[in-house]
């Protein structure tokens, strides 16, 4: 049965290379037009999903179905799906024109239309005056701009990129990802993106699968990720957060109360899906830790100013909370206390997780 | 490695490595060198300071129906071994690429042999084979002989060529709706050129040099420029072997140049306009 | 079709190719020389008949009549020539006893009965018997015991041949001694010669670089033939040695040992030097500033930084140097005298000149197992292809 929006759908798709389990019976739906983006260490799987998808890994089990039809039987020259690579991929023998027109040329089309969708998809990338270069004479951004005219131009229905970015500076990385999210949005693209850089997947997709060892940890909003992490995995790959170990002591509704390693107790307001009893870990990021000087304010915790670190835009404060250490971040202007002095670190019930162990 | 490190300083040392890199220099080019001017000796002996210039030794070999013989025979062979070497070479290089053929890391060890083990020692074998097959003293046996030396310049010049290409272009190419046979053809070939055409220029080279081989499994009828050269140089040392020398390295030269230039030419041009962007 | 059999059907030509061109030939030479062939196919009803002599007794008439059944039938003129040297190789007479005998068998009606001793009174001998008997084994050691200069008394027991046969082990003493000092000479040149080239950079490095080059893809004829030019009485050295006041009558440069060993560092020189230099590029260029930082002179440095990471690249060279130059027969040649002569020449002379192959092919084994056993040490030890392009 098709869900109303899947229009890219792995059923319990695994991939095991010997004794290694790489890819393990994974199931999602990504939705037509969607940007979303494949996220985790190296060795996780993320690349191994976009070669299965993409027809040059085939899967130890399950399926894979494109806009209702099973493909993982197919060969990649026939699953119609654009791939921007991690290198780019340019053949190194043709010109950027003759590159582009690769695609076509192996669909048969004609020449003179050849031409004309050649120039477009050029004029897309805006390197229509470098059609007759060789893929040697351009920059790294302009080669990272032809591979995706290059997968754009026969109008797949997928577009699949793997690390597409990473060989690229910061700056121009920055600027090519402004540069995808616009075409994603102007050709109502459907893109799976592979990355290993949070930061990354946060700012470009719609949605992005945490993945790791094979498994997905988390599939969500980026927002979702960042503020309501469901794992450990997650909360401590996506952004930086301080971890407080404890377990849950009593819970009303949503609201946990939870008694943590150092004999302090804490309530966090997203609790619903954890018992009494249960070992659990809070998950508070630096920008929610406020220091206090009133041990009555919420979920107040006693620490010892260690270290200030001044990092431009903010100051970065190391705390020691009995065995545990912590960071707080607080601006510039703030005056920081001063360092061995001692404070309370607090944060709202709303603006931290629970998270399995 | 630095060069500063390697300089204990001071003049002397300096002019100890110039001196000690200007006399090897000059023992590694000297013979080469030295042969070439006397293809074009007037005088009949083989001596400094040459009397000439003059094509006289040339017009003798080209008159003498030994030497055009064996010239003939020496591009006939060479050109048959070599098409015999390149093809197979290139088909083993492309099969054994991904190691997915069992034991591909020994058979690349046997596939190299050719090169190592000793010429005479092949000889003697192929000698005996070729008595029993009817192959000696034959065209045929002859180009296989040499394409068996050749097949491993082939090989490695081809695997190196594949080695350097990026696997994701083919993938690339697939992506994009190659099947595999277009995607031979218009990725893996094209890219694979280079060192295909290398690979043939060494096996040419290999059988124009060729000798003792040839001594072994050649009749009088199948003599080559190397054979015919080998035997004038025991009995009698005249210009004409000057004049041999010097087609066979110019021979050698120019399809080197053929194909390293390209190569060479193609790496300037692309240094140059990359600074130049 | 999957990805493993299209591999393996590229792969098979080369494997067939090889097989049939390259280790058939190789294993029938070795064949050749283990195998008692030549008189058994000359002589096969011999053959089956002394099989059951013991050698004590004088020859039975069945035996007789089997041999001589066999010298009228109509053997092949080349396979009994073969079977009457090797015949003649255990013991001399044979080389006229066979074929007279052989004559008159012809000549005598098939019908009358022939004692050989009245053909020829040497057939009385039983050491032409027990000869013939030697030299009827499917497999023998003969030759490769000649090889060493050993052979088999009438007894079996291994001794040594007459010191005026036995010249094969001084031939191969000196094959070795000429691979070793060639070897010595190119690490001794190509060593220090490498590490300049390495320590320069750009023009002068590919100046010293194509020089090294140039001669690996000169024809090795042309370079033998050259320095043959060079190195004559009358060459240019000898020429400019004089003209220079520093000898007065020309010095023997060719034909001799110094010939060979000029001549064939030179053709092997590049062989030494790419693989030192391929190990020391590889070394990180701040290795040796490093070096000096921590307190390293210069000669230190080098000492305990430089050389030892060059030593792969020196082993390497070495290996390939010696190996090749086992084998070497162009070279030694055309520059060597009488007594310069490597081993690959004696095999070339039993197989073209006398058509000897069980001699040549026993030399052949002794040359061609110890270049094995280095090329396998080399492919372990060596991360530098064999051919540098």
């Amino acid at each position: 049965m098709r869900e109303p929006d899947s229009f890219i759908h792995f059923k319990a798709i695994s991939k095991v290379f010997g004794a290694i389990t790489v890819v393990d019976a994974l199931d999602f739906h990504v939705a037509r037009g969607e940007f979303v983006s494949l996220l985790g260490p190296s060795g996780s799987g993320k690349t191994t999903l976009l070669m299965m998808l993409a027809g040059f890994e085939t899967p130890s089990g399950g399926s894979i179905h494109v806009d209702g039809r099973r493909v993982e039987h197919l060969p990649p020259y026939k699953r119609e799906m654009g791939v921007v690579f991690q290198n780019y991929a340019l053949f190194p023998h043709m010109t950027i024109s003759e590159n582009v027109a690769f695609p076509l040329k192996m669909r048969g089309v004609a020449r003179t239309e050849r031409d004309t969708r050649v120039k477009r998809a050029l004029d897309l990338v805006r390197l229509g005056h470098l059609a007759d270069r060789k893929p040697s004479q351009l920059s790294g951004g302009q080669q990272q701009r032809i591979a995706l005219s290059r997968a754009l131009v026969y109008e797949p229905k997928v577009v699949l990129m793997d690390e597409p970015l990473s060989a690229l500076d910061k700056q121009l990385r920055e600027h090519m990802q402004l540069e995808i999210r616009a075409l994603h949005r102007d050709l109502g693209l459907t893109v799976i993106f592979v990355t290993h850089d949070q930061g990354e997947a946060l700012t470009m997709s719609d949605r992005v699968a945490v993945l790791n060892r094979g498994k997905i940890e988390q599939f969500d909003t980026p927002s979702g990720l960042y503020d309501r992490p469901r794992t450990r995995f997650v909360a401590e790959f996506i952004g930086e957060t301080n971890l407080l170990a404890g377990r849950v002591a009593g819970r009303s509704g949503e609201t946990a109360t939870v008694a943590l390693g150092t004999g302090a107790s804490v309530t966090c307001d997203r609790g619903a899906a954890f018992e009494t009893a249960q070992d659990v870990i809070v998950s508070v990021r630096p920008e929610m830790l406020h220091l206090v000087q009133d041990p009555g304010a919420d979920n107040a915790l006693p620490v010892t100013i260690t270290d200030h670190v001044y990092h431009g835009d903010h100051i970065r404060l190391h705390l020691a909370c009995g065995e545990s250490h912590l960071v707080a971040r607080a601006g510039r202007r703030d005056a920081a206390p001063p360092i061995g002095s001692k404070a309370f670190a607090s944060f709202a019930p709303g603006d931290c997780s629970l998270v399995v162990p | 490695m630095s060069s500063a490190s390697l300089r204990p300083g001071g003049a002397a040392f300096n002019a100890l490595r110039l001196g000690f890199g200007t006399l090897v220099v000059g023992f590694l080019l000297l013979p080469l060198v030295a042969i070439l001017p006397l293809a074009f000796t007037d005088s009949v002996f083989l001596v400094y300071p040459i009397s000439g210039p003059s094509m006289r030794w040339f017009g003798v070999l080209a008159e003498s129906q030994a030497w055009t013989r064996a010239i003939v025979n020496s591009l006939i062979i060479g050109t048959g071994a070599t098409i015999v070497a390149t093809v197979i070479g290139t088909l083993a290089a492309m099969g054994l690429r991904r190691e997915l053929v069992p034991f591909s890391g020994l058979l690349r060890s046997i596939f190299l042999l050719p090169m190592v083990v000793p010429a005479v020692v092949l000889g003697v074998g192929m000698q005996i084979l070729y008595a029993r097959m009817g192959l000696a003293s034959s065209y045929l046996g002859v180009i296989i002989a040499h394409a068996v030396l050749c097949v491993p310049f082939v090989l490695v010049n081809v695997a190196s060529s594949l080695a350097s290409m990026d696997p994701a272009l083919e993938r690339a190419a697939a992506s994009l709706g190659a099947s595999p046979v277009e995607v031979f053809r218009n990725v893996t070939l094209p890219l694979a050129m280079p060192g295909i055409l290398t690979g043939a220029v060494f096996a040419f080279a290999t059988s124009l040099d060729e000798v003792v081989i040839t001594l072994f499994v050649a009749g009088p009828n199948q003599t080559t420029l190397a054979r015919q050269m080998f035997s004038s140089l025991r009995e009698n040392i005249s210009p004409a072997i000057a004049a041999a020398a010097f087609i066979i390295m110019i021979l050698t030269f120019v399809l080197l140049l053929a194909v390293k230039g390209a190569s060479l030419i193609g790496a300037l041009r692309k240094k140059r306009e990359i600074s130049g962007l | 079709m999957s990805a493993r059999l299209k591999a393996l059907l590229l792969v098979t030509p080369l494997v067939v190719f090889l097989g049939l061109f390259f280790l058939w030939p190789l294993w029938m030479m070795i064949a050749t020389a283990v195998q008692g062939g030549t008189v058994r196919l000359a002589f096969p009803q011999t053959a089956t008949a002394i099989a059951s002599w013991d050698g004590s007794d004088p020859p039975p008439a069945a035996l007789q009549a089997a041999l001589i059944r066999d010298l009228r039938a109509d053997t092949p003129q080349e396979r009994f020539g073969d079977a009457v040297r090797t015949l003649n190789s255990q013991q001399a007479g044979f080389r006229t006893l066979l074929p007279r005998t052989a004559r008159t068998l012809r000549e005598a009606a098939e019908s009358d009965p022939v004692d050989l001793a009245t053909v020829d009174p040497r057939w009385s001998d039983q050491a032409y018997w027990l000869a013939l008997k030697r030299s009827m084994p499917a497999y023998t050691d003969a030759n490769l015991l000649a090889a060493i200069d050993l052979k088999r008394t009438d007894e079996a027991r291994i001794t040594p041949v007459e010191p005026d046969f036995a010249v094969n082990r001084a031939i191969m003493l000196r094959t070795f001694v000429i691979a070793i000092q060639v070897t010595l000479l190119c690490a001794a040149i190509g060593l220090p010669f490498a590490m300049l080239t390495a320590s320069l950079s750009g023009w002068k490095r590919n100046a010293l670089l194509i020089a090294v080059l140039l001669p690996l893809w000169t024809s090795l004829l042309v370079r033998t033939a050259a320095w043959l030019i060079l190195l004559q009485d009358s060459g240019l050295i000898n020429q400019t040695l004089r003209a220079i006041g520093l000898i007065d009558s020309p010095l023997s440069l060719i034909y001799n040992r110094t010939g060979v060993l000029i001549a064939m560092t030179h053709v092997l020189l590049p062989l030494m030097v790419l693989p030192i230099y391929a190990s020391l590029i590889a070394i990180p260029r701040n290795l040796m500033p490093a070096a000096a930082a921590l307190g390293a002179a210069p000669l230190q440095a080098f000492r305990h930084v430089l050389l030892p990471l060059a030593m792969p690249g020196l082993l390497s060279g070495s290996l390939l140097v010696f190996m090749v130059a086992l084998g070497y027969y162009i070279t030694p040649a055309l520059t060597g005298g009488a007594g310069d002569q490597m081993i690959s020449s004696v095999i070339a002379f039993y197989a073209t000149g006398t058509a000897n192959w069980g001699m040549a092919g026993a030399l052949g084994l002794f040359l061609l197992a110890p270049t094995t056993v280095l090329y396998i040490v080399y492919s372990r030890l060596s991360r530098t292809p064999l051919v540098q392009t």
